[in-house]
């Protein structure tokens, strides 16, 4: 029973998909934070803070894009 | 002549069992998405049987594989085939009517291995294998799953919880048209395909393709793709309601969190070549998105419920082949069984689920014949 589990190759991926589950949320989360913060800002004048937020948006949402082209390309390859 | 019959009449079994597959995973795809109102029902099937139907073309690496190094390829036949989607159609839609949602794969699976142990004996089955392939997938996925959508959660919710509700709501609904999407594409890559490597076995074993080298013609891959697509169409409500809203209660961060987690799981071990139960895995990332918010926020009956329908699907689809396998015999090796065996199935069919949907139908009120969405 034990020859048929593949040990390593379970360990791989329970770190693996954590990881690229993990960093799927946060990127997205920091998408909307920073869309959010971004916007309200703005409103408030407070432009540089605004700017900044701005970039972790853009930085949150080439990551999620990343991660997608990653996941379209494990689809197409398999 | 006889052999033809039987060729018709797996095919047309293997792609009823695809239209099964469709409408029974489709609550894999779109479940969450519907619940948290990021999609209209009407446009999440809609989109999810286009998708099906798109990745059912993309790559034909998984036809191949039907049951390899779980049953000894010399114990499949067309009989043994035939028998195996018998015991996958029945469990499907026992497991549709009681909106509970088990892996179609393990259902094939478990009917081949049925069928396989009557015709061979022991010596078909490789006890490995299914170790390796069925058990140890079945109890990873969910617990896997579970893991990674409660850590996704309690991030996301560290991430925007000083955020107005509004714009964090939005902004999660619109994340949801992508992990949906990307699940219904590994869906169709995945499911179509068994219904394509069965026909194409099947082709091989009439003799109308070489044995030596696996190739699906254009006639399956399209008809594969078709049914698949329309059954997820169709939509199996039952099973959508249970992952979407009976399992957790769940808001647009959770409904994201628990699919962009299920998608991470299924195509990183799809990434290593260890392939996961669509089914279990997004069913165990809702409980995950759950329970990570409050324990007590996940209907832990209907959960074990969920459970004990993964532990039976095996030996319940083995049990239903080996017996169909088993009545086919009695009719000797011609087409006369397998006529049988369907007309007896589609009577039975029509006998229970007709008289109870059109009782249930008329207790809501509702015209018989249908199934709306949630």
């Amino acid at each position: 029973m034990i020859a048929a589990i593949d040990v390593g190759l379970l360990f791989e991926l329970v770190w693996a998909a954590a990881l690229a589950g993990v960093a799927v949320a946060a990127c997205f989360s920091l998408v909307i934070l920073g869309s959010s913060r971004a916007g309200e800002l703005r409103r408030e004048g407070r432009g540089g803070a605004a700017v900044a937020y701005g970039a972790l948006a853009v930085f949150g949402a080439v990551a999620v894009a990343a991660l997608v082209v990653f996941g379209i390309s494990v689809i197409v390859t398999k | 002549m006889s052999s033809d019959i039987i060729l018709v009449i797996v095919v047309a079994t293997a792609l009823a069992f695809d239209f099964t597959n469709g409408f029974h995973d489709t609550a894999n795809a779109i479940a969450t998405s519907v619940s948290t109102r990021a999609m209209t029902p009407r446009f999440a099937v809609a989109m999810s049987a286009v998708l099906n139907f798109a990745g059912a073309f993309i790559s034909l690496a998984v036809a191949a594989t039907i049951a390899s190094g779980i049953v000894d390829s010399d114990a499949i036949t067309t009989t043994v085939v035939f028998a195996g989607l018998i015991g996958a159609i029945a469990w499907n839609l026992a497991t549709w009517w009681f909106g509970l949602p088990s892996s179609s794969s393990h259902a094939l699976i478990g009917g081949v291995i049925g069928a396989a142990f009557v015709a061979d004996g022991a010596s078909a089955i490789d006890g490995e294998g299914v170790i390796e392939k069925v058990l140890v997938p079945g109890i990873m996925a969910p617990i896997l799953a579970f893991g990674v959508a409660g850590i996704a959660i309690v991030i996301a919710y560290a991430v925007v919880g000083r955020l107005r509700p509004g714009p964090v709501n939005r902004g999660y609904r619109h994340g949801q048209l992508v992990s949906g999407a990307m699940f219904s594409l590994a869906h169709g890559t995945n499911d179509a395909q068994k219904t394509m490597g069965i026909i194409t076995l099947a082709l091989i074993a009439h003799g109308d393709l070489p044995a030596d080298k696996f190739e699906v013609p254009t006639w399956v891959i399209v008809s594969s793709a078709s049914a698949i697509a329309m059954g997820t169409y169709v939509g199996g409500w039952r099973i959508i309601r249970t992952v979407g809203s009976r399992i957790i209660k769940m808001d647009p961060a959770q409904g994201f969190s628990a699919q962009a987690a299920g998608a991470a799981v299924v195509l990183t071990a799809s990434h290593l070549g260890f392939p996961l139960s669509t089914t279990h895995t997004i069913s165990g990332a809702v409980m995950g998105a759950g329970a990570a918010k409050r324990l007590s926020a996940v209907r832990w009956g209907l959960a074990g419920n969920i459970a004990v329908a993964w532990v039976l699907t095996l030996p319940a689809t083995a049990l239903i082949g080996g017996v169909t396998y088993a009545m086919n015999s009695l009719f000797g090796s011609g087409a006369l069984g397998p006529i049988v065996i369907v007309l007896c199935v589609v009577s039975l069919l029509a006998a229970i689920f007709g008289r109870r949907w059109s009782a249930a139908r008329s207790t809501a009120g509702l015209p018989a014949g249908t199934e709306g969405p949630a």
